[in-house]
């Protein structure tokens, strides 16, 4: 019986977490490209004229992704093997790059956002030992708001 | 420096892998340790057995006893069955401790032998016996069980585990309390040919003894008879074949020229108590 419930939860965890993963790459790529025109990045100083400078704000987005059963169990058989847990990688990734459009997104109207910054850490993990990992990404920047 | 708008080409970050692929290939892997590990323990078993010493056995009983909580409910009566293995174990082959009797109260009709010479009656064998011969036949099998170091075969691989808590964490470790109570010590199984070097033992042992071996087929006899009401299901599924024992047994005696003569009464302490009881 406890046999069952696992092999469901595995297939229950493939098959939605394939499809969630899917949809979430295809709403980033697409909003990546509308927000293309927005330069993110990491330098501190650029040359911009100070009297032109409309305001300048703090931007930030964070984004939540959890594993499902599927990619936890995957990584748990690599822990024992070791190696690189590549079923870890999408969600890094989809985290990330989520929270930088978020960001993006509250800063929408600004010339560029400079001095961004991502950090990442580990949600709800503790709480239960068996529960399953949370991870978030969050990215903040200063935006500047250039007069046209 | 100029911004030129531009997606990356590729990811750097995610590798193109089939998790799919990834997953049984690792699950494959993990599995054939596991099975690995499970024949080489199966291995160990038939390595350790013969060279286990006295002393870790009495200390892989100590488990048993501990976890089990030996209920010595009616001394008199474990006394007198302890009397009986005690004149048994003279007339049988050396063993390298003596044994002892643990009676247990539980319907079981069944006698176990648990490591380190800790033989387990079940009272529920003691209400079946009619003569002392019949009886003795019973525990001069488990005796034989020990002689050829069945009682250790017969725990398999757990055994491996058992003497590695024994002598890491002593007798009353809760890692020893958990596998003996995962064992069900009454189900544990021997095989025929083992079953009938035990029964063939006992034979000797018994005709020594007495003088005869009458009385030896008795309990089989009855287990038969009994065996449409079910009571006593559980042992066929552990002892099978009864009539075959119980030609192999005749068979056996009869090779050996062994005779048939009257029984003896069982024991008065054992009949009392038991009649007191029903009372």
């Amino acid at each position: 019986m406890d046999f069952i419930i696992l092999i469901t939860l595995i297939a229950i965890g493939y098959f939605a977490g394939t499809w969630a993963e899917k949809r979430h790459y295809r709403s980033i790529e697409q909003r990546e490209k509308t927000y293309l025109h927005l330069p993110a990045i990491t330098v501190k100083h650029v040359d911009v004229d100070d009297a032109k400078v409309q305001q300048v704000k703090l931007v930030y987005g964070s984004a939540v992704i959890s594993i499902d059963y599927f990619k936890r169990i995957l990584a748990g058989l690599r822990n024992i093997f070791g190696g690189t847990v590549k079923s870890y990688e999408t969600l890094i990734d989809r985290a990330r790059r989520e929270a930088l459009l978020r960001m993006k997104e509250m800063a929408s109207g600004s010339a560029m956002i400079v001095n961004v910054r991502i950090e990442t850490s580990t949600i709800g993990k503790k709480a239960h030992r068996k529960s399953v990992g949370c991870l978030e990404a969050i990215a903040y920047g200063t935006a500047i708001f250039i007069e046209k | 420096m100029k911004y030129t708008a531009r997606l990356p080409e590729t990811n750097v970050n995610v590798t193109p892998t089939s998790p799919l692929r990834d997953f049984f290939l690792l699950l494959s892997a993990a599995i054939g340790i596991i099975v690995g590990i499970y024949l080489l323990l199966g291995l160990a078993v038939d390595f350790i057995v013969p060279r286990l010493s006295p002393e870790i056995e009495q200390k892989i009983g100590g488990v048993f006893l501990n976890s089990m909580a030996a209920s010595d409910t009616s001394p008199e009566k474990t006394k007198t069955v302890q009397m009986l293995v005690d004149r048994l174990q003279e007339q049988s082959t050396e063993l390298p401790y003596k044994l002892t009797v643990h009676l247990y109260d539980s319907p079981v009709v069944n006698a176990v032998a648990l490591p380190g010479g800790n033989i387990i009656v079940f009272s529920g064998l003691l209400e079946k016996m009619e003569s002392e011969n019949e009886l003795a036949f019973v525990l001069a099998h488990e005796t034989g069980h020990y002689a050829n170091k069945d009682h250790l075969r017969g725990l398999g691989r757990a055994l491996v585990f058992l003497l590695i808590s024994a002598t890491l964490f002593g007798p009353d470790s809760g890692i020893g309390n958990l596998l003996v109570q995962s064992l069900n010590v009454t189900e544990m199984g021997f095989s025929r040919s083992q079953e009938s070097h035990a029964d063939e033992f006992a034979l000797e042992v018994l005709n020594r003894c007495y003088g005869h071996v009458g009385g030896a087929t008795d309990f089989f006899k009855k287990l038969n008879a009994e065996k449409k009401t079910g009571r006593l299901k559980h042992y066929f599924s552990t002892h099978p074949e009864n009539l075959k024992r119980i030609a192999h047994l005749k068979n056996y005696s009869r090779s050996k020229g062994f005779t048939e003569k009257s029984l003896l009464k069982l024991s008065p302490t054992l009949t009392e108590k038991e009649q007191t009881e029903k009372k």
